[in-house]
């Protein structure tokens, strides 16, 4: 079988999963909406305006919580697979003759969607602090922000299946998904960085995901697009790679 | 060619700190058409090798001939294997897609299955709105969609109430009159491993025994004598005068059964304040002599 049958109909599940459960959806979204207020009101007034003077903070923040609300549901996508895997339809799934890139694929896509979905309600804010959206500028942040959940989600995969317990996924997604986030200027410019913070911010593949988005929306052009681009795609190609050959594996309980 | 065929099979868990544990031991078994109960107690080796046999699980050593692929293979696990957020029906099509079945054929198969096992009135009702007994009967109409020529069913009515369980297996019994399968039943519970054609009893990985439950009863005799001791004291000149008579005494834990006791009289025994029945021989029995454990939980 070729098993895109198989990946529509579990992605399809997962689709009306998420309308069935409107408290994640919340979730995803006001988090990252409480700390922009929180940012904003904190040092907006200190930072005065960033990227060359042309963007406040209030609006330069926003692509970085569109991606920390990506970055939400993209725990949410993966975390399910701990429970599904020992109680739920995966267990059916994996022994079924669908292809296991199959399963992977089905996290990833429908995780991708509402991962999308929510950003965008982020980034509806932008036209109300001077940033004008463009069809360009949608499009190619919706490829940036559909770049970094396709990686986080394809990681996410591969950790549940590795650590296998939602208090070790939580653990090791934390200590690696936020530091990441935190230095990728999601809520300050790193070409404004200290030294050393900007090498490891470069070292970051979601810096150059924001890079993209902000590069598309018009916001900032301090980075080279075709790299961010590229490194934003090559990340993502990494994720679901990693997310296919975890699950793959075969396991003892 | 057999729907089941492993041999020599050999799982090893291996984790930091502890030590190995040996899951299957050299486990051979072969199935076809029938239902073959693995009965044992709970870490005997029995979901192991479901697992094996699903290939969720690689052996350390020996061969998996058949099945050769997971097509034609279902499962039931010890909890219903279905979406609680999602409708009786959405399960089944998703079970449906995951075999490669065209979807005209999902809905034809979900309408009969439903009838056949009474829950056509539910379809549209989310899971987690299901009684226990109409959430396992719909896990099993999820196995069945792909018709599948073996169906494996691990422990699949743990958590049931009598009524339910009793409806499981009558809806069993008209599916295996229907579609005709190697169905191979993981178990701890008697009264489910004589419903199956054969039994295979298992303990500390290996298979001790495999015959039909009525041989497997009838090797003990027409009648067994169970010693029931109350204090430790009592095992020695219980065992002596089993010896005595001519028996062979078979202890377990505070029980000594004897095999083939029709001629023995129980009135003959001298230790007082011990339990003495004499009665037909019990697939327990047999279990219980073959693996020297007392009980299967």
């Amino acid at each position: 079988m070729s098993g895109f049958g198989a990946m529509n109909a579990l992605a399809k599940r997962e689709l009306v999963r998420q309308t069935r459960q409107p408290s994640r959806i919340i979730a995803s979204v006001a988090t990252p909406l409480m700390l922009w207020v929180f940012i904003v009101g904190g040092f907006s007034n200190a930072m005065g305006k960033v990227a060359g003077d042309e963007t406040s903070l209030t609006a330069y923040t926003i692509p970085g919580m569109a991606s920390l609300t990506v970055m939400f549901a993209s725990i949410f996508a993966s975390i399910s697979l701990i429970q599904d895997r020992h109680d739920g339809v995966l267990r059916a799934a994996l022994i079924s003759p669908a292809p296991k890139w199959s399963i992977a694929m089905s996290k990833i896509g429908a995780g991708s969607i509402i991962a999308l979905i929510q950003a965008m309600i982020v980034l509806l804010a932008l036209p109300f602090l001077g940033v004008t959206l463009t069809p360009v500028g949608i499009l190619g942040a919706i490829g940036a922000l559909l770049c970094i959940s396709v990686a986080l989600i394809g990681v996410g995969l591969a950790m549940a299946w590795i650590v296998d317990s939602t208090q070790g996924f939580h653990g090791v997604m934390n200590s690696l998904l936020m530091p990441m986030w935190l230095l990728s200027g999601a809520i300050f410019p790193v070409e404004d960085a200290a030294g050393w913070m900007r090498v490891i911010a470069l070292l970051n593949p979601l810096t150059w995901s924001h890079a993209a988005m902000r590069d598309a929306l018009g916001m900032s052009d301090a980075f080279n697009p075709i790299l961010a681009w590229g490194v934003s795609a090559g990340f993502a190609l990494f994720g679901a790679a990693l997310g296919i050959w975890a699950i793959s594996r075969s396991s003892k309980p | 060619m057999s729907a089941l065929d492993v041999r020599d099979l050999r799982v090893v868990y291996r984790r930091k700190g502890e030590p190995d544990r040996i899951a299957l031991d050299g486990f051979s078994l072969e199935s076809d058409n029938e239902m073959l109960a693995l009965l044992g107690p709970n870490g005997a080796g029995k979901s192991t090798l479901m697992g094996v046999i699903a290939q969720t699980i690689s052996p350390d050593s020996g061969e998996r001939v058949s099945p050769a692929s997971r097509h034609g293979l279902s499962i039931v696990f010890q909890t219903p294997a279905l979406d609680q957020l999602l409708t009786v029906r959405e399960n089944l099509q998703i079970s449906g897609a995951l075999h490669g079945i065209p979807k005209g054929e999902i809905e034809s198969r979900v309408a009969a299955l439903s009838d056949e096992l009474m829950i056509s009135d539910r379809l549209d009702e989310q899971v987690r709105h299901l009684s226990g007994g109409l959430a396992r009967r719909a896990d099993l109409a999820r196995a069945l969609i792909p018709h599948p020529t073996m169906l494996l069913l691990d422990e699949p009515t743990s958590g049931l109430d009598i009524d339910a369980r009793r409806s499981f297996w009558e809806s069993m019994r008209h599916i295996r009159t229907q579609l005709g399968m190697t169905v191979l039943l993981a178990t701890h519970l008697i009264d489910e491993a004589e419903r199956a054609d054969r039994v295979a009893m298992i303990s500390d990985g290996r298979c001790v025994a495999i015959d039909s439950p009525a041989r497997l009863r009838d090797a003990l005799g027409e009648r067994v004598l169970r010693i029931h001791t109350v204090t430790p004291e009592q095992i020695k000149p219980a065992m002596s005068w089993v010896r005595s008579l001519g028996a062979i005494p078979h202890r377990i834990d505070q029980i000594i059964i004897v095999p083939d006791a029709q001629s023995i009289e129980i009135q003959s025994c001298p230790i007082e304040g011990i339990g003495l029945t004499i009665a037909p021989p019990t697939l327990e029995d047999a279990y219980s002599i073959r693996t020297n454990e007392g009980t299967l939980i």
